[in-house]
């Protein structure tokens, strides 16, 4: 086996590992921006794997304008799968969170090898910036505070005009909401919610509890009035 | 290799890119004749007018750039003229799906936006939104793809990047010459710097323009807006630089054929590139001058970065030229006129990009009309006079003629002098601090934008002849050869 090759399967099989760790490790709270760091490391190593396996090839099989074509097109997946929303329907459950991993090692080795496999050099080209793309992310990308757009928050639908009573909402997270969320939205079957406050404004908040997307159950009207609804959010937006 | 892919890849880059800046020439001057008071267009339309505008002057410019490039450096290396398709398709696509989103969609917070404004307009419905980000992104992916057909190719042949940018070139530069090494053409520093940043720009493009999309389906995701005006520029910014230097490899080509003398490549030409290379991508900083929540760092190196990006380029470059015209005995034809008066633009324009990024003037200047005042002389007394240049130094060759006196005179009135007065009108209108992306002006908004519409007019009239004049030397070359 050529070096380049067996550097290549070392790589290759210790980032599988480590992306596999959300199976392993339930409860992962980090950060958003932790989160997108990780990815970083994992492309970082799908992408060398994929530079030195297509290094190890004879350079007379080089060339080919599919390879480029797909090598292109990975980085832009890449950016969809770390849709770093708090329902990033991949990371409600440990095997999902597993496998966006491994798309996002593989959609980094497939940018790392398509592009070396086009020409010497453009792998590492698009390597770094598949990589340089998730740490650029870090920045801003799903982190940023909340801003009034007329969807996120769009005006409840409820007729609530009292102040979010936040010890009545307190206890109504934990009669519906902590089963999924855990205890003082630490996280759970649900994404965690902490820090919910730099995501979503009270009206945000509120709109979402009354229209959740699935798998989220919608409590209101049947089981939460509006009151019960602002009192909840005003609650969540408590929590650190 | 196919010897006529390059010539087919070329011309069809430069004869789209062509038709779609002509298009956008008439949007342009329904725009200021608007703000003239001379046509009523309301505000919903205005804007969406100046986005479409915008953008497709953007990739007007830069299609036909990157066709002269791909041409230029088929010539030193071997391309695949099937990726050259391809990525014209994206570009294709991508104009369509702009246009989809201004016409019908009625999308109007322009190509440069600020997050969140695309997804809180009032005139246009979500999916124009959604139609613009996929356009847009189509032509990063279709520029993308160029790049790294273009980086892959200088790669291979100058053998890696030390080759590629002339490094051994510059620092062992005896032993280099004695071994018989040669350095890239001047042409070639150009491609590898476009293709080199381009990529770049391309990622970042692509990182910004990929989390606004998420945000338009999944609205939960939030976005920093100081981060996303950030790649806003850093991407759109460099672009918009790229443009002129992919069309300086006019001058490197087309001025020597013109003079009958030869541009080489001497270390100050590939230091002057290496500047060009670090800072175009760092310039963009001066577009942020007053966010003050921008680290303050960041504003000093903005000011410095705008100043190395530009001048040692320009200004080795623009001597080159003139010292290959000086007393060269040259034929003052269409083609060497444009290419001539190309550098005059791109000196005059990268003076008012200058005095913008210069810190204490950003903040009188930056939000008027001085701004377009600047890019338009940039693109349009520059970019395009370099790309016509090219056009027509290479038609006047083939059909062995040159246009006659009264239609040069012509042009010239028109390019030059409507062109002049137009970005003259813009300047004026800037200092006297008239607030740029307004649909309705305030005085003396509305008298400078008269002038700017007469002079725009003007343009369009020499563009019209200078069109025609192209499309007559084509023929005149036709039955040459038929004969």
């Amino acid at each position: 086996m050529k070096k380049q090759t067996l550097a290549a399967t070392i790589i290759l099989l210790a980032t599988v590992a480590f992306a596999l760790i959300p199976l392993f490790r339930r409860n992962v709270d980090f950060p958003i921006p932790v989160h997108h760091a990780l990815h970083a490391a994992m492309m970082a190593g799908g992408a060398l794997a994929g530079i030195f396996f297509a290094g190890s090839l004879m350079r007379e099989r080089r060339g080919g304008a599919a390879w480029l074509i797909v090598a292109m097109f990975a980085p832009v997946f890449a950016m969809l799968l770390m849709w770093p929303s708090e329902y990033s329907y991949f990371e409600l459950h440990p095997y999902g969170h597993a496998a966006e991993h491994l798309g996002l090692t593989f959609l980094a080795f497939v940018a790392g090898y398509g592009g070396q496999r086009y020409a010497n050099g453009i792998g590492w080209a698009f390597g770094i910036g598949i990589v340089a793309m998730a740490l650029l992310a870090i920045g801003g990308y799903g982190v940023g505070p909340a801003i009034t757009t007329p969807v996120a928050a769009a005006p409840s639908q409820s007729n609530a005009t009292a102040a979010p009573n936040v010890t009545h909402g307190s206890a109504l997270f934990t009669q519906n909401c902590a089963v999924c969320h855990g205890v003082g939205g630490a996280g759970g079957e649900g994404p965690p919610l902490k820090n919910e406050r730099s995501r979503k404004t009270l009206a945000a908040a509120e709109a979402w509890i009354e229209n959740p997307a699935p798998p989220m159950p919608k409590l209101y009207p049947a089981t939460l009035s509006a009151q019960d609804v602002a009192d909840v959010a005003g609650y969540v937006e408590t929590l650190r | 290799m196919n010897p006529r892919a390059g010539t087919r890849v070329m011309w069809t880059y430069i004869g789209t890119g062509v038709a779609i800046f002509a298009l956008m020439l008439l949007a342009g001057i329904l725009l200021r004749a608007s703000q003239a008071g001379w046509i009523p267009v309301d505000p919903g339309t205005f804007y969406s007018i100046l986005s479409l505008h915008g953008v497709g002057m953007i990739v007007a410019m830069a299609i036909s750039g990157l066709g002269t490039l791909w041409y230029l450096v088929r010539r030193e290396t071997d391309l695949d003229e099937r990726i050259a398709f391809i990525a014209y398709g994206f570009f294709i696509a991508g104009v369509i799906s702009v246009i989809v989103s201004v016409v019908p969609g009625r999308y109007g917070s322009l190509w440069t936006m600020l997050y969140p404004l695309p997804f809180v307009g009032t005139y246009w419905p979500s999916w124009a939104t959604g139609a613009w980000l996929v356009g847009n992104a189509l032509v990063m992916l279709g520029f993308m793809l160029w790049c790294a057909q273009i980086l892959g190719a200088l790669l291979a042949k100058y053998g890696g990047i030390r080759g590629m940018l002339a490094i051994d070139y510059v620092f062992r530069n005896r032993a280099f010459t004695e071994s018989g090494g040669k350095p890239p053409p001047p042409a070639m520093f150009a491609a590898a710097i476009t293709a080199f940043d381009g990529f770049v720009t391309g990622m970042v493009g692509l990182t910004i323009g990929t989390a606004l999309l998420v945000h338009w389906i999944d609205r939960s995701v939030a976005i920093d807006p100081l981060w996303a005006k950030n790649l806003t520029y850093l991407f759109g910014h460099s672009i918009a630089n790229l443009t002129m230097y992919m069309a300086v490899a006019g001058i490197y080509v087309g001025l020597p054929l013109c003079t009958k003398r030869v541009y080489h490549t001497s270390p100050q030409l590939a230091v002057a590139w290496w500047a060009t290379l670090v800072f175009v991508l760092i310039a963009y900083f001066h577009h942020l001058y007053m966010d003050f929540a921008q680290m303050q760092w960041m504003q000093f190196v903005g000011e410095i970065a705008s100043y190395l990006a530009a001048i040692p380029v320009v200004v080795v470059t623009v001597y080159g030229g003139v010292m290959l015209v000086h007393r060269s005995g040259m034929r003052w034809s269409l083609g060497s006129m444009f290419l001539y008066g190309g550098m005059i633009g791109w000196v005059v324009g990268g003076i008012g990009a200058v005095l913008d990024a210069t810190i204490p003037a950003n903040v009188d200047l930056h939000n008027t009309l001085w701004v377009p005042a600047h890019f338009h002389t940039y693109l349009l007394e520059g970019v395009l006079l370099f790309t016509l240049g090219w056009v027509f130094v290479n038609l006047e060759q083939r059909a062995g003629a040159v246009s006659a006196l009264f239609t040069r005179w012509l042009v010239g009135l028109g390019m030059f002098g409507g062109g002049g007065l137009f970005v003259l009108s813009f300047y004026s209108a800037g200092a006297a601090g008239v607030p740029r992306r307004y649909a309705i002006e305030p005085a003396p908004g509305p008298f400078w934008a008269s002038i700017a519409t007469a002079g725009a007019i003007a343009f369009a009239i020499g563009f019209t002849i200078c069109v025609i004049e192209g499309v007559r030397l084509v023929r005149l070359r036709k039955s040459k050869a038929a004969a």
